[in-house]
């Protein structure tokens, strides 16, 4: 009988523990300062590869209603403490260098906690729920309108008001980055750029092989084109019908705005919440704008101009079989990776030349995500000096804006005269050697990662609110890469903010997996649209999202 | 008083000594479990106190909310958990069934190779793929099963005339055909892993039986039938009772191997649970996804009884805990 209470007890003991990690994140143990490693991640590379879901906020409660001092009686902090990504240079990349340089600019010591890129939000949730906050912390989307609702964040709208940040973006018209960020207008946090998103990219060689002679202006000139890419000789290997048109990284992205990476298919068709032109929510995804998206998808698939792999393809398969040369025509982000794009493809010995494509007619516009922000938790002691002398002075346009954009001389950027891999060559043997003379402003060799060039620091250049004074890097953006930025900025509108809720918490993580699998069942053929709106009924997605918007709406 | 008695006794007085006096002169013993007390309190049982998530709504930020049953009501009422725990259970005890089986009979044909170099050989080859991350072979399958002419296996197919070249089969993205390739792929890399356990039982067997078999006209068909595979039927219960109990534990092979359109039949509870945390566009709720957890390692647990019940009748009273 001992015998079996002592089995019974260890079984129990492990089965419960094995719940503690099965849990999630449930445990409140906080890791505080503990991470202070970090992979390099951004820091290096395009602000499109750190992400952030869009979600928005409801708003909380403004806590914050004391009248803003006046900027003189602001306070320097002499001390502040913040929680950063790896988007800012890491240990490896020159972090202490960085920081020394910005305590040299501002006379302001910065302690970094900066958790491993890819772990970020886990220790960001630990810290949160331990209660000892950072004065400043990085947040995607999602969880800035998350603990802006719950309180953690300070309401920085009265001294957005009042700040110099404010008539400097005012100057360079743009403001809408920050009126993007806004939750039942109050701000919480501060963006350091737009969020930037995809644009279209097509070969121009396989247009011309196919005797296409203008680039696609709405969905029916583009699914030909698709069509021709699909069924003729694009790349002019001889075989007709071993390319596609198209492809992507599934049928729906896992991330707002979800329908970034098919845009032409999705048109006005929303799959999750949207904010509608009267301010009220809805969720599109029973919409007519979505069945005729699921039906634009179904139809395409069927005839084979998506890539059959689409469903299981991650993104970096989608661009190996665009340097290979298999499909056509590829959504992807605006920027700097016009030229990665460009230059595998050279590497390739493909045609390069890619056309940024104008969003079709019923597209409108490509949808710019909403940027990660700089926020000041509501138990930092002096906010107010906080914003003025950290957050306002990220975007100063001078010195510590230029910290933030190319970091500090020596370790990130020089202009001294150099040659950068003398006698180095890449995968096909060619030389990787750069020269630089006296006074040529130009990145340096990666501090992680050697090989590579420094890109950026924090802050983009191209997507940046506030112009640098005098921006040497401009100098130094591939015409392709200004050219597709341009071009988006130019038609691009920010994605809606979700505010978040508690019944977006119960019922969003169920909603989204049947609104995913109706999607990719619908697209594929597997299931009629009829079917997937039944199985939407019958499963509970309309229940839940119904519950979803009208707590959206009853915020 | 005999001597049966006398033993006794003198093992009684030992045990009756003061806990210091003991500790005092086991000391050494003590010290070496210290660690792995230690390291049990960490990690096994202070995790335990998380249990109480379950019954509170918690987002990271306010204190836990005491909800009573409401996590496991919502959770009982939800199609998708339900969906992902029948898939568990499912998926879990078919593949049990499968790699153990097919274990048990490539150990048996390993066993028949005489030549001892070839043998090694091959063993070392159906061991290789147990080292490979599951990434990686998700990534090696996608490739090799795509419904392209880039897939090995579909090119193959339409080249035998089994499959029409406009009509590939999309053996990861289609719900008829994802459970049978995710079995094929479990196979491929876990099997020669397996058959360490039931090789070690054939090497340890007594060569007289096959000598005292063939003396009595016994080929090695007869061989393997009436000595081998009855040696082997323990070991091969031991090894099913083992991984019942772990039946519910079932997430990254699933997890790399899975996408939209196969929801349906590979979302297991793990996979449940990561979806609930990532995929709902806001904080998630940690009191439900422990709720979820609780629940999983509870059937967890029931499996584990019965099959100490069921190890104890087929093994001669020998429990596995």
């Amino acid at each position: 009988m001992k015998k079996k209470i002592v089995s019974l007890f260890m079984v129990a003991a492990m089965t419960a523990s094995l719940v503690g990690c099965g849990g999630g994140n449930a445990d409140s143990s906080n890791t505080g300062d503990s991470a202070a490693t970090t992979d390099n991640s951004a820091a290096t590379t395009d602000t499109s590869s750190t992400d952030n879901t869009a979600s928005t906020d409801t708003a909380a409660d403004n806590t914050q209603a004391e009248a803003e001092p006046a900027a003189d009686d602001i306070e320097k902090p002499e001390e502040i403490t913040i929680m950063i990504d790896g988007t800012v240079f890491t240990k490896e990349n020159g972090q202490e260098q960085f920081w020394a340089k910005f305590q040299e600019l501002t006379g302001i010591k910065v302690n970094v906690i900066q958790p491993d890129h890819d772990a970020y939000y886990d220790n960001v949730g630990q810290t949160i729920a331990s209660g000892d906050w950072p004065d400043v912390i990085i947040l995607s989307s999602t969880y800035y309108s998350a603990y802006a609702a719950e309180g953690v964040l300070w309401d920085m709208t009265d001294a957005w008001e009042n700040s110099e940040l404010k008539k400097r973006q005012e100057a360079h018209n743009s403001t809408g980055i920050v009126e993007g960020v806004k939750l039942n207008g109050r701000l919480y946090g501060m963006p350091s750029g737009r969020g930037n998103g995809c644009v279209t990219y097509v070969k121009k060689a396989w247009m011309d092989n196919c005797g296409i002679t203008s680039v696609p202006t709405n969905y029916e000139e583009y699914l030909a084109m698709l069509e021709a890419f699909t069924n003729g000789d694009p790349d002019g290997d001889g075989i007709d019908g071993n390319t596609f048109g198209v492809t992507a990284a599934g049928f729906i992205g896992n991330e707002a705005p979800y329908i970034n990476y098919l845009p032409e298919f999705y048109q006005d068709a929303h799959p999750s919440f949207y904010l509608k032109e009267d301010g009220t929510y809805a969720d599109g995804f029973t919409e007519d704008a979505m069945r005729a998206a699921l039906e634009r998808l179904a139809d395409a698939y069927a005839k084979g101009v998506i890539d059959p792999t689409t469903l299981t393809n991650g993104t970096a398969d989608c661009r190996n079989k665009f340097y290979s040369d298999d499909f056509g025509v590829f959504t992807y982000w605006a920027g700097t990776w016009a030229s990665n794009l460009k230059n595998n493809l050279i590497n390739n010995e493909i045609d390069s030349e890619l056309i940024a494509m104008e969003p079709i007619a019923e597209v409108g516009a490509y949808l710019d995500r909403v940027p990660p922000v700089w926020a000041i938790t509501s138990t930092c002691e002096n906010p107010e000096g906080v914003f003025k002398y950290f957050i306002e002075a990220m975007q100063d346009g001078g010195d510590v804006q230029f910290l933030f954009t190319y970091g500090v001389e020596g370790v990130h950027w020089s202009t001294a005269a150099e040659t950068l891999y003398a006698g180095e060559t890449n995968d096909k043997g060619e030389s990787k050697e750069k020269v630089y003379a006296e006074g040529e402003f130009h990145m340096l060799d990666n501090l992680e990662t050697p090989g590579t060039q420094y890109t950026k620091a924090h802050i983009d250049p191209a997507l940046a609110p506030v112009e640098l004074a005098n921006d040497p890097g401009q100098k130094t953006i591939a015409p392709e890469a200004k050219e597709s930025a341009e071009m988006f900025a130019t038609h691009s509108v920010t994605a809606d903010l979700i505010p978040s809720t508690d019944a977006m918490t119960e019922y969003n993580g169920d909603l989204t997996t049947l609104k995913n699998e109706i999607v990719a069942k619908v697209a594929m053929g597997e299931m009629t649209i009829e079917e997937g709106y039944a199985k939407y009924e019958a499963d509970g997605g309309a229940a839940w999202s119904q519950q979803i918007v009208d707590s959206l709406n009853n915020q | 008083m005999s001597k049966k008695q006398s033993v006794s006794k003198q093992k009684g007085s030992g045990s009756n000594k003061p806990l210091g006096v003991r500790v005092k002169k086991y000391a050494g013993f003590y010290v070496m479990f210290l660690p792995i007390l230690v390291f049990a309190i960490i990690f096994y049982y202070l995790p335990m106190f998380g249990v109480r998530y379950a019954f509170t709504n918690y987002n990271g930020i306010k204190a836990p909310k005491f909800v009573g049953l409401e996590n496991f009501s919502k959770m009982f009422n939800m199609p998708g958990f339900w969906s992902a725990f029948w898939n568990t259970l499912q998926i879990s005890v078919i593949r049990l069934i499968l790699t153990t089986l097919v274990a048990v009979v490539v150990s048996l044909f390993l066993n028949e190779i005489i030549n001892i170099h070839f043998k090694k050989v091959i063993q070392t080859i159906i061991y290789l793929p147990h080292f490979l991350s599951w990434v990686v072979t998700a990534s090696l399958f996608s490739l090799i099963l795509a419904p392209t002419g880039q897939g090995l296996v579909n090119t193959l197919l339409v080249n035998l005339g089994l499959v029409d070249a406009n009509n590939m089969i999309y053996f990861l993205g289609s719900s008829k055909t994802w459970r049978g390739t995710f079995y094929v792929i479990q196979l491929w890399k876990e099997t020669g892993w397996q058959t360490v356990i039931f090789m070690a039982t054939l090497a340890g067997m007594n060569l007289e039986l096959y000598e005292a078999a063939s003396i009595d006209g016994a080929g090695r068909w007869g061989k393997m039938r009436y000595i081998t595979f009855p040696a082997l039927a323990n070991t091969i219960l031991t090894v099913i009772i083992l991984n019942l109990a772990k039946v519910m534990n079932l997430f990254e092979s699933v997890f790399v191997l899975q996408n939209d359109a196969v929801l349906d039949v590979s979302n297991v509870l793990e996979t449940y649970i990561y979806y609930q945390s990532f995929n709902s566009g806001s904080i998630p709720n940690y009191g439900y996804t422990t709720a979820v957890g609780l629940f999983k390692s509870l059937v967890g647990m029931a499996l584990v009884l019965i099959c100490n019940q069921w190890s104890k009748k087929v093994r001669e009273g020998r429990g596995i805990v």
